[in-house]
């Protein structure tokens, strides 16, 4: 082998191959957040019109026979190349924009799994909806685990006491 | 009151921003900012080395080491022997502001450096592979060159930007910066700061030993049979190409009339 291949060899292994990387990570990172997002909307639909409020104290109209705490959680990751661009991002300061969409999507999981187990256990709506979010996925000290995410949503499941109150 | 079901909207809490365009942005801001950072320091280090003498310098540096240096021991009987070559070598540098000093770096990857204050480094793979003390003086004298037109306080700038670079693209902490050996030795120096500082060597070896013969024998090993395809590698990196080298170097020395052939010192420990 000559110099020119020894150069060329070390100039892809230097920044061809984390830059292939960091590619690929991007194509399966989208992949992966459109699917969610996708499964996201079709659930949401499917609960339309399933009542999950905030308020603390339940209104005075909903006659219940029932009620149970339900909670749902979601711990999701974000793709190597967001993360790489939210460390460059973080260089300047500003706005972390690939790390919207993931707390987007991990509240909105958070909440369609709260409801999701109201539902199966035959529960009509949930009251004194809350978020929390937590650096479970980051928790190492030195800030370098995985960038991640845990949204917990949990909140007051009833049961109504007639079938009208179905329609409050 | 009444409980009107709605889908959540969608792109209030999300940017709008394309991952790719962000991405964009990022780069191209980022890399004009180093960009102006790096001639910046550039800039500044021509003005020290404007304002600080070379003498001011050795004084500075008259007993630093880089931390991470793993030297052999002094009573070491090639250290010894390498320093003493040395100090023959500077004798022909009239006026020499530095006291030059020879350290020996126990990496097995054959390579020689100029740190600033006159420490030159040797490392063991260098001392394994020359076979005369004329091939030996030849990568001595380069680093000597590389004094001379002090190089080595512009690669040691280079290394900084080198080092914040790779620290921030690495994303690791700032606070971790310091200077190492393993950061200089591979900032090279420019393909002129090279040939500058090979004309040099080639000037004291000839006047050393009245002759230039096997100055450059160790580059045409390197490029007659890539010997240890590491070796090659690691020196290839920061030092011009064997092949192009010795063409250069011979051209040099038949257009100043200096002798190729000449009788070859043996090495003292050998």
């Amino acid at each position: 082998m000559d110099g020119a291949t020894f150069e060329n060899l070390n100039l892809f292994l230097n920044f061809g191959l984390p830059l292939l990387l960091l590619m690929l990570a991007y194509f399966i990172g989208s992949m992966i957040e459109r699917s969610h997002l996708r499964s996201i909307r079709k659930r949401e639909s499917d609960y339309y019109g399933y009542p999950v409020v905030s308020f603390d104290t339940m209104p005075d109209d909903w006659k219940v026979s029932e009620s149970t705490m339900v909670a749902g959680n979601i711990v999701v990751s974000l793709d190597y190349f967001k993360r790489v661009i939210a460390g460059l991002r973080s260089l300047v300061g500003g706005r972390i924009k690939t790390y919207e969409p993931l707390l987007e999507r991990a509240r909105r999981e958070a909440l369609l799994r709260m409801t999701e187990s109201a539902r199966g256990q035959g529960y009509d709506a949930i009251f004194n909806v809350r978020l929390e979010t937590s650096r479970l996925a980051n928790s190492r000290g030195d800030g370098n685990g995985t960038a991640g995410v845990e949204m917990l949503a949990f909140g007051t499941a009833v049961k109504f006491a007639s079938r009208f109150a179905r329609t409050l | 009151m009444r409980y009107v079901p709605k889908q959540p909207r969608e792109g209030i809490n999300v940017s709008d921003t394309h991952p790719l365009v962000e991405a964009g942005t990022l780069v191209v801001g980022l890399t004009a900012i180093f960009i102006a950072i790096v001639l910046a320091l550039v800039f500044l280090i021509e003005v020290a080395l404007y304002f600080i003498p070379a003498e001011k310098e050795a004084e500075l540096f008259r007993d630093w080491l880089p931390d991470d240096l793993v030297t052999v021991s002094p009573g070491d009987e090639r250290l010894y022997n390498t320093q003493r070559l040395v100090d023959r070598l500077a004798f022909h540098w009239a006026g020499a502001p530095y006291e030059f000093r020879v350290e020996i770096d126990d990496s097995e990857v054959a390579n020689a450096m100029a740190l600033p204050g006159g420490l030159i480094i040797v490392t063991q793979g260098l001392l394994d592979q020359v076979e005369s003390e004329n091939e030996l003086a030849f990568v001595l004298g380069h680093e000597l060159g590389h004094y001379k037109n002090r190089d080595h306080i512009r690669a040691l700038g280079r290394g900084i930007v080198f080092s914040l670079f790779f620290t921030v693209a690495m994303g690791s902490d700032v606070a971790g910066l310091g200077l190492k050996v393993s950061d200089l030795a591979l900032r090279g120096f420019s393909r002129k700061q090279e040939s500058r500082a090979d004309e040099f060597a080639l000037a004291v070896v000839y006047t050393q030993y009245g002759h230039v013969n096997e100055a450059w024998r160790l580059f045409e090993r390197w490029g007659d049979e890539g010997n240890s395809i590491r070796d090659l590698v690691a020196y290839l990196s920061t030092h011009p190409q064997a092949g192009d080298r010795v063409e250069r170097l011979e051209s040099l020395a038949i257009r100043e009339g200096w002798p190729l052939q000449g009788r070859v010192t043996a090495l003292q420990w050998q």
